[in-house]
């Protein structure tokens, strides 16, 4: 236990600088490299590209592409292996999920065949009557359990089904989580800014990057605050599971103290803003055009945009 | 008449839903060029005072507002915060919260950019200059210490160019050696950029050593506007709000009055006047010689560093570190090795201070204890129990930690129930009973039904401290116990403190906090750069001026002025002093050869840059 602990222990500061590094390190990131307003208009065509391709082979190429963008882009080997785990239980779920579902239906059908017999017999309350809907609610049961677990294949192809619908969702996750984490808070909200976007939605993000750091250090500290002054339970489980449950039952309540501190900071931060002429810039044009002069849009920008658009378009002809 | 000043005519002011003015017919007059300091009790109305400087007060927080406040000849109910702000820049003394973009340069040129000056850049690279900060200004604001957050939160406000610079409780959420180094700041900005400063202070020792001018607010009004060496002599006052002469001013106002006299006929407020208002020169008619040595009487200072450290003879430790080494990953640095190769042993009774520079490891090595993080090497054992081998939640049956913020603390919605938390948990008997017995014991009953997060933090230190009590522990690990409280709260917690002490067996605080650590520790322990560097009682620490340079550690005013007078060891508190002076029973040959060393090494910690 010694070893899972301090494994445990470790790997919680590692983790913790693998997402700092993901949100905040962006020198080298290539993304952030472009102009933010080209990245973000980038975005959002590709956000649309996957939902035309419908050939599972296509779609694994462009998918191996994103991950490379990823991979230029230093997103958290975490962050992705998440991804990754969610999208693949999912699938799983679908080859428990569709037999069970076909076995449940099948059940409910023999039901409802025989629903007059059944219903006729509970009005009767006869008893013989009785048997003969308990006979049928067993041969239902039955004929479930039977389809339940002879329809494997069903649930594979089930799956065959669904996988190029996850795959067009898992390129898209893994193109918006490239993209947000290279590019700096800074560089999106001076694109948003450019495009338009509102300046106060802009300045959230630019904010919310600000605090994070502090929020997730705050976290912690509430979640250790709550482990010396609770109880582990006594036998652990199969597993742990029991630990592990208590363990996310603190994680969640820690959540509580954590917006009540947000909610306090951010009294201070409201006068402090308006100290610093926060409402004066929302209709400042020139404000809004310092903020954003230095944006420009080189050759490499369009090299990129049209780069990619040609690689869509070569897995589209020979792929 | 200069219109530059900031005048205020029979000010008073409620706030919307208050039951009564919170400032009453307030008169005051801030001209430029002064170094003034607002004192005054908690809920007094100084913070709300110094709102109405750059119309926080009435544009932001609308309220019942009469009388008039002028900065620079502009009405500042007619004008709005955005265009007060450019004349009177304002430092919260939350300004970790005033800091709202990622990087330190970006929230510096936050402020010109909204205002639309094209000259954003040269104004930020200016303020980031004048505060010493230009190296850092692509870091994170989040990578940054303490000191250097201010230091952002005072650039940001210089891009402004602001006439007044207004700093809210700067020693309030910095350690003594980071609000040190922001005074100096102040004073540079006062001296070389001729800014007015105004700061909201109640530790006199900052005030007497910075400050030109005091202003006093007592009960929403102004009682004076003194000098600050006149000001900081009307101690009646001062007492009345809950704010604490200098220590020199306490002890010259304890002795006989022919051994007090100071310049202009008051007391010295700081040391250095102290030294020449009570050494032997200003006194002649003072017999010395008689007592060479520390064997004098009970009086004498050496009464404290005679009772040695206990013997531990067969006794086992209470907590062994072994060999210890500790460091976490960093963003850009690599791994950072906080702790190397410690070893300590603490015993039953020990009162044991950690002390040191930021960074030096004191509150790793209380996390260590706690076993919410093991060492990367060695071994860390409390009451026998290998943390290794011991989850937190366990070892947390004899050991409790008291954060250094309090706030992280307070899980439930009172206090009373957060006492009962951990009880609760455990499954303990008759929980109410002991609940009641810890609120009672530690005075909290009129905070017992409060939301712990909405208390000052003085009361929320208090509350903290009962959370930990209720335990029933037999170690109690405390990190930085009198962080951010004003005098009054910081006795109210030594006095805690000690009523711990009979109820558990080792106290360990780790603590920038001199003056506590004098009047209470009987163990020292110097960390520096994640090793120890010295283990004694505090007599012999607080003598050994260079290990407290290393150390980024700073006498309080009575050690300082001991040693100055030429007493052979050095005196820990004011009362102590005052005895020994009282008596006459010191040795005052020399007095100098110290006192220059001290001042020398004063100016040498002054300038030193903060650790990363």
């Amino acid at each position: 236990m010694s070893y899972l602990e301090s494994v445990t222990d470790i790997s919680i500061a590692d983790l913790k600088v693998d997402l700092m590094r993901t949100a905040y390190d962006n020198d080298n990131a290539l993304l952030n490299t472009f102009d933010p307003r080209v990245v973000l208009l980038w975005t959002v065509l590709f956000m649309i590209i996957p939902w035309l391709f419908y050939d599972t082979v296509s779609l694994l190429v462009l998918l191996a592409a994103a991950f490379a963008l990823a991979a230029l882009s230093q997103v958290s080997k975490y962050l992705l292996v998440l991804l990754l785990f969610g999208q693949l239980t999912n699938i799983g779920f679908f080859v428990v999920m569709v037999p069970l579902m076909g076995g449940m239906l099948r059940g409910m059908g023999h039901l409802r065949a025989n629903a007059s017999q059944l219903i006729d017999g509970l009005v009767a309350l006869d008893l013989s009557v009785f048997a003969e809907a308990g006979g049928i609610m067993t041969t239902a049961v039955g004929q479930g359990l039977n389809t339940a677990l002879t329809s494997q294949e069903a649930g594979i192809e089930a799956v065959g089904a669904v996988v190029p619908f996850f795959l067009k969702l898992t390129i898209i996750s893994v193109i918006s989580l490239a993209v947000f984490s290279a590019m700096s808070p800074q560089k999106i909200s001076q694109g948003m800014l450019r495009l338009g976007v509102p300046r106060q939605l802009t300045f959230a993000i630019a904010y919310g990057y600000r605090m994070m750091p502090l929020l997730v250090e705050e976290y912690h500290a509430l979640i250790n605050s709550f482990r010396l002054r609770s109880k582990v339970p006594e036998k652990k489980g199969i597993l742990k599971w029991r630990y592990a449950y208590y363990l996310l039952k603190l994680s969640i309540k820690a959540f509580y103290p954590l917006i009540f501190n947000v909610a306090k900071r951010s009294r201070v931060t409201v006068e402090a803003m308006e100290t610093k002429g926060f409402s004066q810039s929302l209709n400042h044009p020139t404000s809004r055009e310092l903020r954003t002069e230095d944006m420009m849009i080189r050759p490499r920008d369009i090299t990129f945009v049209f780069g990619s658009l040609l690689f869509v378009a070569g897995v589209w002809v020979f792929v | 008449m200069t219109t530059d000043s900031i005048i205020i005519d029979d000010l008073t002011f409620e706030y919307p839903g208050g039951d009564e003015p919170v400032l009453r017919g307030i008169d005051l007059r801030i001209d430029p060029g002064e170094f003034t300091a607002v004192v005054g009790g908690n809920g007094s109305g100084k913070t709300t005072l110094c709102k109405t400087f750059n119309g926080l007060i009435p544009h932001f927080f609308d309220g019942k507002f009469e009388g008039s406040v002028s900065v620079a000849g502009t009405e500042t109910r007619e004008s709005n915060v955005g265009e007060l702000s450019r004349q009177v820049g304002y430092v919260f003394q939350d300004f970790e919260n005033q800091l709202v973009q990622e990087t330190v340069r970006d929230d510096v040129e936050f402020a010109p950019l909204n205002y639309g000056f094209e000259d954003y850049e040269q104004r930020a690279t200016r303020a980031l200059e004048m505060v010493g900060l230009a190296e850092l200004e692509d870091r994170f604001i989040w990578e940054l210490s303490g000191g250097q957050q201010h230091l952002v939160a005072l650039a940001g406000v210089l891009a402004m160019d602001p006439e007044f610079v207004l700093v809210d409780e700067p020693a309030a959420q910095l350690d003594p050696q980071n609000a040190r180094e922001a005074y100096e700041r102040l004073r540079w900005l006062h001296e070389e950029q001729d800014k007015t400063i105004i700061v909201i202070e109640h530790h006199s020792e900052f005030i007497a050593d910075y400050c030109d001018e005091m202003v006093l607010v007592s009960d929403g009004g102004v009682a004076w506007k003194e000098p600050s060496h006149v000001g900081l002599n009307r101690l009646e006052d001062l007492r009345a709000e809950n704010i604490h002469p200098p220590q020199v001013t306490q002890i010259a106002d304890g002795v006989p009055t022919e051994l007090s006299t100071g310049p202009d006929d008051r007391y010295p407020v700081t040391v250095d006047e102290a030294v020449s208002a009570l050494s032997p020169e200003a006194t002649p008619t003072q017999t010395k010689r008689s007592a060479p040595d520390g064997g004098t009487t009970t009086t004498t200072p050496h009464s404290r560093s005679d009772e040695t450290r206990p013997e531990h003879g067969g006794a086992d430790p209470v907590i062994t570190l072994r060999d210890v080494g500790h460091g976490y990953p960093t963003l850009r640095e690599g791994r950072n090795q906080v702790l190397a190769g410690l070893d300590l042993d603490l015993y039953t009774d020990d009162r044991v201070a950690l002390v040191g520079a930021n960074g030096s490891g004191k509150s790793t090595l209380l996390r260590l204890l706690t076993g919410l993080e093991s060492p990367d090497e060695g071994s860390v054992t409390v009451l026998g129990r290998d943390t290794n081998n011991a989850l937190p939640e366990e070892l947390a049956d004899d050991t409790v930690y008291i954060h250094q913020n309090p706030e992280e603390m307070f899980v439930e919605d009172t206090v009373r129930k957060d006492i009962g938390y951990y009880l609760k948990n455990r499954g303990a008997d008759n929980v109410e009973t002991r609940v009641e017995e810890i609120i009672s014991y530690l005075d909290l009953e009129e905070l017992a039904d409060r939301d712990g997060r909405l208390m000052s933090v003085g009361q929320q230190r208090r509350a903290s401290l009962g959370i930990g009590l209720a335990t029933d522990p037999t170690i109690v690990l405390l990190d930085e116990p009198t962080g951010s409280l004003d005098l009054q709260s910081r006795q109210e917690v030594t006095g805690i403190l000690k009523k711990a002490e009979s109820r558990v067996e080792t106290v360990v605080i780790a603590s920038h906090d001199l003056q506590l650590v004098a009047g209470w520790a009987d163990r020292v322990i110097v960390l520096d750069d994640g090793d120890i560097i010295a283990d004694a009682p505090p007599t012999t620490v607080f003598d050994d001026a260079e290990l407290l340079a290393t150390a980024d550690l700073r006498q309080p005013q009575v050690v300082a002025l001991s040693e100055r007078l030429g007493f052979d060891s050095p005196v820990l508190t004011t009362d102590t002093m005052v005895e020994a002076m009282a008596s006459g029973e010191w040795d005052g040959e020399s007095p100098m050869g110290n006192g220059e060393s001290i001042a020398h090494k004063g100016s040498e910690t002054g300038t030193r840059r903060e650790r990363q």
